[in-house]
């Protein structure tokens, strides 16, 4: 057995020892030290991450003559070491208080657990794979784990969710599924090799078929463009620290097969040979502006949001398409760029989402206009808050600027202006957005109702202390992570990456965060001695004690601003959120249920025998056409 | 770079630009006066201001982020300045770069838009939706203006930058469009008429300076220093050919400052719409025309 | 005779007033009384028709700015408070809240007769007569109204009283609000009520910068203590 075997085991164990535990703070414990033992696990597979080794497991199985085996690769581990880590999170947070609360709101704790690990067994599964067919098992298998955990919320609104959310997987999986189908025809083998001696025989109309059914099939989960409507909804209306996990990771399996399969197979070289309209537009820099084009709509819909775990996940959608972006531009620090910026965005969105939690779990709303001035009772919930939207927004020293910066310069370098300014576009409406999040639920005025809050307890206080410590660690530092980086590109083929411990060593403007943190650091210094040495003693008052022209504030008074926060934005590009994208999915609802009722119709009828006559007339044109066409 | 180079460097790089900031702050007031035909200020007031706030016997804090917000303030621009490149003194400009650099500016942004949050007044947190609004409206300008510059000169390190159009020709010789482009969003970018929608005074009372008194006051002024030694010296260069010596950047500089500041004190404002809209309007027209000059 | 007793607290004002031994910190408050009395922000507090004479103070014809004083919008902001005419008990309120938002040190100018005595309010019951009864004032400039001249005057006179603040005590009349909080608090119940009270703690501010004095407490405060509603800083709680 070597270590991807005993990780795999460790895996299961943990699958059943939680599913059987019915016992609460018995099955929390566990399965909180379970994830530690795999993070243990992964940590001792870390070859593979520093020197691009790959671990085949010794089990695989023969079914109907394909041989389905699993293997871990840097960019498998990369991926796993991301779910674990958010999973362990995820459990840790609601292993303590907050487990509590939710079984006494009549939430399903036990349920909810299973649910988590469930999701966490199926994303190690996809992202071992190591053919198509096991690839395709691993997929269906993360789909319904994400299904079983969306429908734990009892609203209304969830189940709607996750049932769309059903629908666009299937109709994903059917896409998966035909070019699962077109590779086979061409080769007889599931194998991954395949798909590129696959594509290099088809004619030129076909491989945009075959590229395209892959690609539709991935985007669906990862919410690109325009398949972008069923995740937030979807991930918001889930119980606390589950849409935390799913925040973090789940979508980027999507990201995950596009590497495997379009980036190291299909390669993004023959991508670029193809061409679609003017020498300008060819398939990669379509890709391309999917990506640039998912980075800013779902960012500027998440600004228009006034639910705050709705608002993050509109940003989780936007976020990808940075990722996306970065791989497309097949250079060394673009693609570095965008991987790195699953790491980071998985760090700083499982803390965002928690904090989002712990509010929720103090206050019971996640409404932004029904919040204001907790920083004075939550103070710590805040700090976590203010790291994760700096990284959010891509401000340095957190690690959301590392990843970007990169893309932004590789952006630059490949001369790409449009896309640059679609990628700026983007962090500004997130800075926006993020400061509405931050300012409607600490800052502001205090309200009355809210004047008894306290500070969560600290089981939910430590995870999310660790993701920010991460944030922070992988943007001073991002040396420690962009190793994985380098071993990933070794392996799907893309050019490596030059790294110090610092940041990136690029000719003519690098990166170096280490001195960038330490100047920032510096300037708080002296701006810290500045303010407190050559300035008086300020005396803290209450926020009562208030310009307002005159007027004297009380408890009566609300004096906040909250709603509608970008009114002159909105009245400018309000009129832009038309909801195309809405209206092409009702338009494909409709004709779709249209179809169906029309044939549920036709076999209810109560005159088989004129199907009957349709169905032999529609025969023997048919036939008649056929012997036609041969005869001429 | 040897230590010593590098701690006189860390001190004396945001010292000069305080100074330098203080006679821009100076030259705008006195511009002002001079278009009002007014005699303006005696020469020391900026300092007889900044030093009477920090002076002040008492002074009100709405809480710990207030304080936070003010030294993240003051402080990111300290560490901005190192970041600029002038005569004789690089800094850790190599480190980072024109993206780095135009990143770093949104810090001071961001801790001001925290202190005054945690002020509870309404009225600045109007004044920070707006001034996020504003800067949604100038920085995809100056974006693209960046862009170009950098493309142009091959280079993402402004020494890079400077270095190639000393050898070569002065930036706006060779990009005439986006050097205008440049400079109108830098109006946006000081917050000067018509684009100080998120100061109106008599309309939600300076916004974010709303609840700020003494040395909270004082930072702000601080910042103003800062904020406007940073667009001269940037713009310069980035089109001016930088400097070889003091004497050759600073008259650039405060050229470039009293250009928009003349401009300033003779409109009105824009409503915030109208701001967006003529912001994405002509000066990102103006800078894809220069981008698609040099591409 | 509101005057003598004014002149008498200052004057015990200056004996308590602590000596600085160091030649060097004597320096530095001179330079910052010099700042002081060299930058003002006003704050114009517009009630009456005197409002009318300061545009053409600030603007082209006298530019107030060359005297570095230039005009601030929010109480916390601004050095000077001009109460530019008759007060109304109503408009009283808000004043004596601008007031105590500002930040000292912090000065008062009454402009115009009104605020000096009524002027031509003399006989209304619905106004404030004498200004300086409900807070310490600096600087008066009569007349009905006076020309920007006069403002100017009165301005320049504050600047020097501000220069020589610790030289010849004249200046710190802000200081009076705090060190007889009780004579002025009474004056605002005698006319506003015993409900009354201001969001700002006078009290808290005189104790934490050290300017309570023998006038500080008194019966009158005592009342306010019996209606407050006290408004503590919002700690933060871990």
């Amino acid at each position: 057995m070597n270590l991807l075997d005993q990780f795999f085991v460790i895996v299961a164990v943990a699958l059943i020892s939680i599913a059987m535990l019915r016992n609460i703070k018995v099955n929390s414990i566990v399965s909180t030290l379970w994830y530690v033992l795999m993070v243990v696990m992964l940590a001792r597979m870390s070859s593979v991450a520093y020197n691009a080794d790959t671990i085949t497991s010794a089990f695989s199985i023969e079914l109907l003559g394909f041989r389905m085996y699993w293997k871990f690769t840097a960019l498998s581990w990369f991926f796993s070491i991301i779910t674990v880590v958010s999973a362990l999170a995820s459990s840790l947070f609601m292993s303590g208080d907050w487990g509590k609360q939710y079984r006494q709101q009549g939430g399903n704790y036990g349920l909810l657990q299973l649910a988590l690990i469930l999701n966490v067994v199926s994303m190690l599964i996809l992202l071992a794979s190591g053919d198509l067919l096991s690839l395709f098992i691993g997929w269906e298998f993360v789909s319904w784990a994400s299904f079983l955990m969306m429908v734990l919320m009892p609203s209304k609104t969830a189940k709607k969710a996750a049932v769309k959310y059903v629908i666009y997987a299937i109709v994903g999986a059917m896409a998966l599924l035909a070019a699962l189908a077109m590779v086979y025809a061409s080769s007889g083998s599931l194998d991954f090799t395949q798909i590129t001696d696959a594509f290099i025989q088809m004619t030129d109309n076909m491989k945009f078929g075959f590229v395209l059914l892959f690609f539709i099939g991935f985007a669906i989960k990862m919410g690109l463009l325009p398949f972008h409507l069923w995740q937030a909804v979807a991930y918001a209306e889930t119980p606390g620290p589950g849409a935390a996990f799913l925040g973090a990771i789940s979508s980027r399996m999507g990201l995950f097969t596009i590497l495997v399969v379009i980036v190291q197979f299909i390669g993004l070289g023959n991508l670029e040979e193809m061409n679609i309209a003017l020498p300008y537009l060819n398939m990669k820099s379509l890709l391309a502006w999917i990506a640039a084009l998912t980075t800013i709509i779902p960012t500027y819909i998440a600004l228009q949001q006034h639910d705050a775990k709705r608002l993050l996940a509109w940003h989780g959608v936007g976020q990808g398409g940075y990722m996306l972006l970065g791989i497309m531009m097949y250079d060394s620090i673009g693609s570095a760029g965008g991987l790195m910026h699953v790491l980071n965005h998985a760090s700083y969105q499982a803390a965002l989402f928690l904090t989002v939690v712990a509010v929720v779990y103090r206050t019971g709303t996640s409404d932004l206009n029904k919040l204001g001035g907790l920083v004075t009772q939550m103070p710590l919930t805040f700090l976590v808050m203010l790291i994760g939207i700096i990284g959010l927004a891509g401000l340095p020293p957190m690690n959301g600027f590392v990843s970007k910066w990169m893309v932004y310069r590789s952006l630059l370098v490949n001369g790409e202006p449009l896309l640059f300014v679609a990628a700026v576009l983007g962090t500004l409406g997130t800075i926006l957005s993020v400061y509405k999040l931050i300012h409607n639920t600490f800052l502001g005025q205090l309200r009355v109702e809210h004047q008894q809050v306290r500070e969560v307890p600290w089981s939910m206080m430590v995870p999310m202390l660790g993701l920010s410590v991460i944030v922070f660690i992988t943007g001073f530092m991002p040396g420690l992570i962009l190793p994985w980086i380098a071993s990933i590109q070794e392996t799907i083929g893309l050019p490596v990456v030059t790294y110090h411990l610092g940041g990136i060593e690029y000719a003519k403007g690098g990166l170096d965060m280490i001195w960038v943190s330490g100047i920032l650091f510096y300037g708080f210094g002296v701006g810290a001695l500045i303010f407190y040495f050559l300035g008086g003693k300020a005396k803290r008052i209450h926020q009562y004690d208030n310009y307002a022209g005159g007027h004297f504030l009380s408890s009566e008074v609300k004096y906040h601003y909250s709603n509608n926060f970008y009114p002159g934005l909105m009245h400018l590009i309000g009129n832009w959120y038309r909801g195309s994208f809405k209206w092409m999915e009702n338009v494909i609802v409709s004709a779709l249920s249209f179809v169906s009722k029309l044939f549920e119709n036709m076999y209810r009828s109560r005159q088989p025998v004129m199907l009957l006559v349709l169905v032999a007339v529609v025969a023997l044109f048919s036939i008649y056409k056929n012997y036609s066409g041969a005869g001429s | 770079m040897s230590f010593v180079e590098i701690i006189s460097e860390l001190v004396l790089m945001p010292l000069i630009a305080f100074v330098v900031g203080l006679m821009m702050v100076l030259m705008m007031r006195k511009i002002s006066a001079r278009l009002q035909r007014r005699i303006g200020p005696p020469f020391f007031q900026p300092i007889y201001d900044i030093v009477k706030l920090y002076g002040k016997d008492t002074q009100v804090s709405h809480g710990l982020i207030h304080d936070i917000g003010i030294v993240m303030a003051v402080g990111g621009y300290i560490g901005a300045e190192i970041l600029l490149p002038v005569p004789g003194m690089e800094g850790i400009a190599d480190k980072g770069g024109i993206i780095t650099l135009s990143y770093f500016l949104m810090i001071p942004s961001l801790g001001m838009a925290l202190g005054v949050g945690q002020c509870a007044n309404p009225n600045g947190s109007i004044g920070i939706s707006r001034a996020l609004t504003a800067m949604l409206a100038y920085d995809i300008p100056f974006i693209i203006v960046v862009f170009g510059a950098a493309w142009h000169y091959e280079s993402t390190s402004l020494i890079g930058m400077i270095e190639y159009q000393q050898a070569n020709a002065w930036g706006i010789i060779e990009m005439p469009f986006l050097a205008i482009a440049g400079l109108f969003a830098l109006q946006g970018m000081l917050g000067k008429q018509p684009f100080e929608i998120y100061i109106a005074p008599a309309e939600i009372a300076t916004g974010p300076m709303v609840e700020m008194s003494g040395k909270y006051m004082g930072g702000l002024f601080v910042m103003q220093t800062f904020q406007l030694y940073t667009a001269g010296v940037l713009y310069a260069s980035l089109f001016l050919g930088g400097g070889e010596s003091w004497l050759d950047l600073l008259p650039k500089a405060f050229l470039v400052v009293a250009i928009p500041m003349s401009i300033a004190f003779l409109f009105p404002r824009y409503k915030t719409e109208d701001l967006i809209r003529i912001l994405w309007k002509w000066p990102v027209m103006l800078a894809l025309i220069g981008l698609a000059f040099i591409l | 005779m509101m005057k003598k007793e004014l002149k008498i607290k200052s004057n015990k004002t200056n004996q308590q007033k602590q000596k600085r031994t160091n030649p060097l910190a004597n320096v530095f408050d001179d330079f910052i009384d010099f700042c002081q009395s060299k930058s003002l922000f006003m704050l114009h507090y517009c009630t009456g028709c005197g409002a009318i004479e300061l545009p053409p103070a600030m603007t082209s014809r006298f530019d107030m700015e060359r005297l570095g004083i230039q005009p601030m919008v929010t109480p916390r902001q601004a050095d000077i408070l001009l109460v530019t005419g008759y007060v109304s008990v109503k408009t009283l309120k808000r004043v004596i809240l601008t007031y105590e938002q500002m930040q000292a040190p912090k000065y008062v100018i009454g402009i115009c007769s009104c605020t000096v005595n009524g002027g031509m309010y003399w006989q209304s019951y619905a106004t404030a007569k004498k200004l300086n009864e409900y807070m310490p004032v600096d600087v008066y400039i009569a007349g009905c109204m006076p020309r920007p001249e006069a403002v100017l005057e009165g301005l320049n006179r504050l600047k020097n009283n501000i220069k020589n603040d610790r030289k010849e005590q004249k200046g710190s009349a802000w200081k009076d609000y705090y060190k007889n909080y009780d004579y002025y608090l009474g004056n605002q119940q005698n006319l506003f009520g015993k409900e009354w009270q201001t969001p700002v703690d006078v009290i808290a501010e005189a104790k934490l910068y050290g300017l309570e004095g023998e006038g500080t407490y008194g019966e009158n405060t005592k009342k306010l203590k019996m209606v407050q509603h006290p408004l503590l800083p919002q700690e933060m709680k871990l």
